[in-house]
């Protein structure tokens, strides 16, 4: 066992086995917070920004932008447990109830701002608040309601808003070889206009070799993040979800200075593979089943995964959402716009040639079929969202399939990213233990169908 | 057939209530017969290639019970609805099923029908970008395209423009003859209630476009014959919101003593507000489905480029058509219905009623599963509404 | 028979879905009496059982009432009834006859809650909250049961808390696990009660939050009755609320005022049709007076 991999041991054993490259990448997002407050504070613009998969991030990057991004915000109300007076302002002016918990914090927290507040931060705000967006940047790639999220929070802000336009489906029509420059042609269209829009509203040129620098840093970014994500089939599985969720936001977003989470992520992939070479897991405890997540976790109630790690519940693999696909080859392109949106196309579009091997439509169960056998998955903890749409349509279909093709059964546990009320910890460990024997049947009935697992 | 003996309103009574049985006589005479969901698929071409379109709606009356195995219960109910009617065989009359990234939940049911639903065997999928920008209506003209190129395949012949036109104007004769039956109900009490104005727009999604021409002008004659009642109620209402395909819930708005006159909804203005303009080409198909048709579906950008926004001009550039609806219906009272868990719409709701209060029109809104059981506890809701306008 | 006054009464009925009251107001609209009784499985005999305890205590009958409304989730099941009318404009009305101010009633019923928005003694707004226990005299009910306390008796007990427990449960099941894991802790009776009262007031303040609170802020239902709940909306709330010396039989007097307006609007209007001719006579008394 390798000492320089595993976490100092203290008095109590603790149940997950952090790896030691998350520190600096978890960092990374909170000290971005902080920097663009202290920013905004000396006189510079803050972009709010939804997750646009790099098609936005990358242009305002370049000109030197602030940014933020009121998803990943909601995700740290909701882990600090101030979410609550955010979601009640949002229904107290009058939004539905039902609505995505994200989409609620920020009216609430938009709402709160300017009509309670005054326009200054409220007081109990983490990581020091958002500052005032002077721009508002909406997206809607993998969750199309969020057109109409943006667009409301004009009741607030006087502050203009872009929609950045992708293609949508990662369906055969979507797929065939010949449709890719069309699709190309149209966001390069698109990305000239909205760059355009960008010197105008903010009177600066943009940066084209920056431009291209950062995308050329996005590419190595996306192909370590891929390294490690391979690397992670190992059994015993060595990075834990919760070591997932912890460092993404540099590759899903780029938040910080993305030269220095390229280095954090190489470290990563180092520590990774040493623990690979070792044969180390990412639990402290033996690895009795290895379990996928799907799709988003309930970011207030992350130690319950300590619970489940105890039990020997080791999450090898989660949310593919939220991870980069093995970046395409961009060095026969010349214009910048045209590998920003070759990068930022290849999200949605990465996965469907595969789907067509299982003859199955739908795009996110042939992406879980393919991570179940990669990972020699023993169930799926299917998490199914009150207020999330886009992450939960598709789970049923997944759990339909991986029953029928592979035998992977699937705890199904109802709860939410950012409403902690109607998640029951105490009875999801219940059942998670009566899940177990499910686990165990299976395993024979896929060995007695020779299957490897 | 609309015949002597078949009165217009009568005949719109049938087929509201049996939904598919003219589509499945036409099949039997060799007609191929397309289904399709949500506003977005551009059925003039449907229409042009001698096909007839068929709009798939859900049914509120029947419990989703096999549904659950493809989707989760928290997405919008009116296509959980129509899966659950696909996999339990109630579409067998179909030859084809299109689809349309109106809405994330819209491009699953397709997806899902592709994998659970075996009758219609011609599927197609056509993305719908979201913003009305330039680019996106090019984009969208080369999927609608492709959409051509694919119904082509099936019908084994190509499409002329000649033929698409035609489609065109006889489509648009439809949007007309419909702003005329809507016209009928702006005096008071209105000529045409809003139970018997749905059952003749369900008819016309479920007739070829000629059939459903002949019906609207039995039905027009008929009701400019009627006399008109002489009780007024003392509520003029419009109703708003995502698809309603149903007359239970205009039942139980005009159960507590007022007229629904008009709607925004997509089984009424929404779908026939906007003509195909000339020279019903792809591009013109492409405009009027974007940008033309009103659903919050689609960011309708109208300070794209500005460097500053102003709500109240997003508002009025939003809304003013329901402005001009409740002017012209005498509208004094607004209800935005909606399913639940329909994000898109729900984002609207504060900002629309704000609207409307700067009109001084009082609004509710209500929120249901898409069942008629959801509908009993919301009446007293509306009937109280209705009281505070009396 | 003798009688100074005149002979004619209007009478409201609110059949709620765990208690039926009936009002009797006279031509002035002055309340002359009133009873409340439990709902039960069987509406129509409970509508016809208040009506007639109603009268009797009154000492009329019933063709001394001119007019009849109902109101409340039963409202369809009083044979009798002239109308019916929803409860929100009835309570909103009976609210408004009391304190002619109000801005803002929020009532707490056995299964529901509602927040009214009142403006010249007329409703504007409204909120109502019938999918969830939690918001409800029903989440009381449960709560008393748990700690195996009579309804009547909770109030006075809690008042004597300064810290009460917090419960975060939103769901009326877990939150009855919750209530019981804190006695298992422990935690004093007092101040779980509290925290039951808070967890329920908080509901219902969210739902009026939405209507923006305006004072003077008027709190009606059965569970207003409760001291301990009257003060855990004044803290949720941050300000003083008003309750009726009786807060059940709002939504059945408004009913009975509005059945007087009603009748006389009718007569003004020259529909009244119908036998009870009286009518016609106290109105013009009524209108002279008011002159």
């Amino acid at each position: 066992m390798s000492e320089t991999a595993t976490p100092s041991k203290t008095e109590k054993k603790r149940a997950i086995n952090r790896l030691k490259s998350m520190y600096p990448l978890r960092n990374v997002v909170q000290q971005d917070y902080i920097d663009t407050l202290k920013a905004s504070n000396e006189g510079k613009p803050t972009v709010w920004s939804m997750l646009n998969y790099w098609e936005g991030d990358l242009p305002l990057k370049a000109m030197g932008l602030n940014i933020v991004y009121p998803e990943n915000y909601a995700t740290l109300l909701a882990a600090s447990g101030a979410a609550e007076p955010f979601l009640d302002a949002s229904d107290s002016d009058g939004f539905p109830t039902h609505m995505c918990g994200y989409g609620r914090s920020t009216i609430g927290y938009s709402y709160r701002m300017m009509k309670e507040n005054g326009g200054k931060i409220p007081p109990d705000a983490p990581l020091g608040g958002m500052a005032k967006p002077a721009l508002l940047l909406g997206s809607g790639i993998i969750c199309d309601a969020r057109f109409k999220w943006f667009q409301s929070l004009a009741r607030y802000f006087d502050a203009p808003e872009w929609c950045l336009e992708m293609p949508m489906m990662a369906t055969y029509e979507g797929s065939e070889p010949d449709l890719e420059a069309y699709q190309v042609k149209f966001l390069v269209k698109e990305l000239k206009d909205f760059i355009a829009f960008l010197e105008k509203l903010f009177k600066q040129k943009m940066d084209w070799a920056k431009l291209e620098e950062l995308t050329d840093l996005a590419v190595k970014i996306h192909e370590t993040t891929y390294k490690i994500s391979e690397l992670r089939q190992s059994i015993p599985g060595p990075m834990h979800a919760t070591d997932f969720w912890s460092s993404m936001p540099p590759s899903l977003f780029f938040a910080g200075d993305m030269k220095v989470s390229l280095k954090c992520y190489q470290d990563m992939l180092a520590e990774v593979q040493e623990r690979v070479n070792n044969k180390v897991s990412g639990i402290n405890y033996p690895e009795r089943y290895r379990l996928i997540f799907a799709e988003l976790p309930p970011w207030h109630s992350l130690k319950f995964f300590d619970s489940l790690a105890e039990m020997g519940w080791n999450f090898v693999f989660e949310s593919f959402g939220y991870h980069a696909p093995k970046p395409p080859d961009l060095s026969k392109y010349s214009d910048p716009c045209e590998k920003l949106a070759r990068l930022s196309r290849n999200f949605m579009f990465n996965v469907f040639p595969e789907a067509k091997a299982d003859n199955i439509q739908n795009p996110i169960v042939e992406t879980y079929l393919k991570i179940a056998r990669g990972f020699k998955a023993d169930g799926f903890f299917m998490h199914p969202l009150i207020s999330c749409r886009a992450a939960s349509c598709s789970l049923r279909t997944v759990q339909h399939w991986e029953q029928e093709k592979l035998d992977v059964p699937s705890l199904w546990v109802e709860g939410d990213i950012i409403d902690k009320r109607v998640f029951n910890p105490q009875e999801v460990l219940a059942r998670a233990e009566a899940f177990e024997q499910t686990m165990d049947h299976y395993r024979k009935v896929r060995k007695s169908r020779g299957l490897d697992w | 057939m609309v015949t002597a003996t078949t009165k217009g309103l009568s005949r719109a009574h049938e087929i509201y209530a049996d939904r598919g049985k003219r589509v499945r006589e036409l099949r039997k005479a060799g007609k191929k017969i397309i289904g399709y969901i949500c506003l977005y698929p551009p059925i003039e071409i449907i229409t042009a290639m001698g096909m007839v379109p068929f709009r798939i709606f859900g049914d509120m009356s029947e419990p989703i019970t096999v549904a659950d195995k493809v989707s989760t219960t928290v997405v919008c109910p009116f296509l959980r609805s129509i899966i659950d009617l696909g996999i339990k065989g109630k579409f067998d009359f179909l030859d084809g099923a299109v689809g349309a990234h109106t809405c994330d939940i819209g491009m699953t049911t397709i997806i899902a029908w592709r994998d659970y639903i075996k009758d219609a065997p011609f599927t197609h999928l056509i993305d719908v970008p979201h913003t009305d920008h330039a680019p996106a209506v090019d984009y969208f003209e080369g999927q609608i395209n492709f959409f051509k190129q694919h119904i082509e395949e099936l019908a084994g012949e190509k499409l002329s423009g000649d033929k698409l036109k035609k489609a065109c104007e006889l489509h648009n004769k439809q949007r007309k003859l419909v702003r005329d039956l809507y016209d009928l109900r702006k005096s008071d009490p209105p000529r045409l209630n809003s139970m018997e104005n749905l059952e003749v727009m369900v008819s016309l999604f479920s007739l070829p476009v000629e059939e459903g021409n002949e019906l609207l002008e039995a039905v027009i004659r008929e009701v400019k014959e009627r006399s008109i009642k002489p009780a007024k109620k003392k509520a003029r209402l419009l109703v708003w919101g995502p698809v309603f395909d149903n007359t239970s819930l205009y039942e139980l708005v005009e159960s507590t003593g007022a007229d629904v006159v008009v709607d925004d909804t997509c089984v009424g203005t929404r779908a026939f507000w906007a003509d195909v303009k000339a020279p019903y080409d792809l591009h013109a198909l492409a405009q009027r489905y974007l940008v033309d048709i009103k659903c919050p579906r689609t960011y309708r950008d109208t300070q794209h480029q500005e460097t500053e926004r102003s709500y109240d001009k997003d508002l009025d550039s939003r809304f003013s058509y329901i402005k001009k609806a409740v002017t012209d219906w005498h509208v004094n009272g607004v209800v935005l219905q909606s399913v639940k868990y329909c994000d898109t719409h729900g984002y609207e709701v504060p900002n629309l009623r704000h609207y409307l209060d700067t009109l001084g029109i009082p609004s509710i809104y209500i929120e249901h599963d898409y069942s008629e059981r959801s509908l009993a506890p919301i009446k007293t809701r509306v009937e109280a509404f209705v009281e505070t306008l009396g | 028979m003798e009688n100074a006054t005149p002979a004619l009464f209007f009478a409201g009925i609110d059949i709620g879905s765990t208690m039926s009251k009936a009002v009797v107001v006279d031509a002035q609209g002055a309340m002359r009496g009133y009873v409340v009784g439990p709902t039960g499985a069987e509406h129509r005999r409970r509508a016809n059982k208040v009506m007639e305890d109603v009268l009797l205590k009154v000492g009329i009958t019933l063709d001394q009432v001119a007019y009849i409304i109902s109101t409340g989730y039963g409202r369809v099941n009083v044979p009798f009834a002239d109308k019916q009318v929803t409860e929100l404009t009835c309570h909103a009305r009976g609210v408004a006859s009391l304190f002619p101010d109000v801005r803002t009633a929020i009532d707490i019923g056995g299964q529901d809650a509602k927040v009214l928005k009142i403006k010249s003694g007329r409703l504007t707004d409204f909120l109502t909250n019938d999918k969830c226990a939690a918001g409800t005299g029903r989440f009381l009910e449960v709560a008393a049961e748990t700690l195996g306390l009579e309804l009547n008796e909770m109030g006075q007990i809690s008042l004597q808390s300064d810290t009460p427990v917090k419960i975060n449960s939103l769901c009326t099941i877990f939150a009855q696990q919750e209530i019981i894991s804190r006695l298992s802790e422990g935690q004093p009776l007092t101040d779980i009660l509290a925290g039951v009262y808070i967890a329920v007031t908080t509901r219902v303040v969210k739902l009026a939050r939405q209507l923006k609170v305006e004072p003077p802020v008027v709190f009606t239902g059965g569970v207003a009755k409760n001291s301990g709940m009257v003060k855990a909306m004044e803290t949720v709330l941050g300000m003083p609320v008003l309750v009726p010396e009786e807060p059940l039989i709002t939504g059945a007097l408004g009913a009975a005022i509005l059945a007087r307006d009603e009748a006389f609007k009718l007569v003004q209007d020259g529909h009244y049709k119908i036998q009870k001719k009286q009518l016609s006579e106290a109105y013009i008394e009524f209108t002279e007076k008011k002159l």
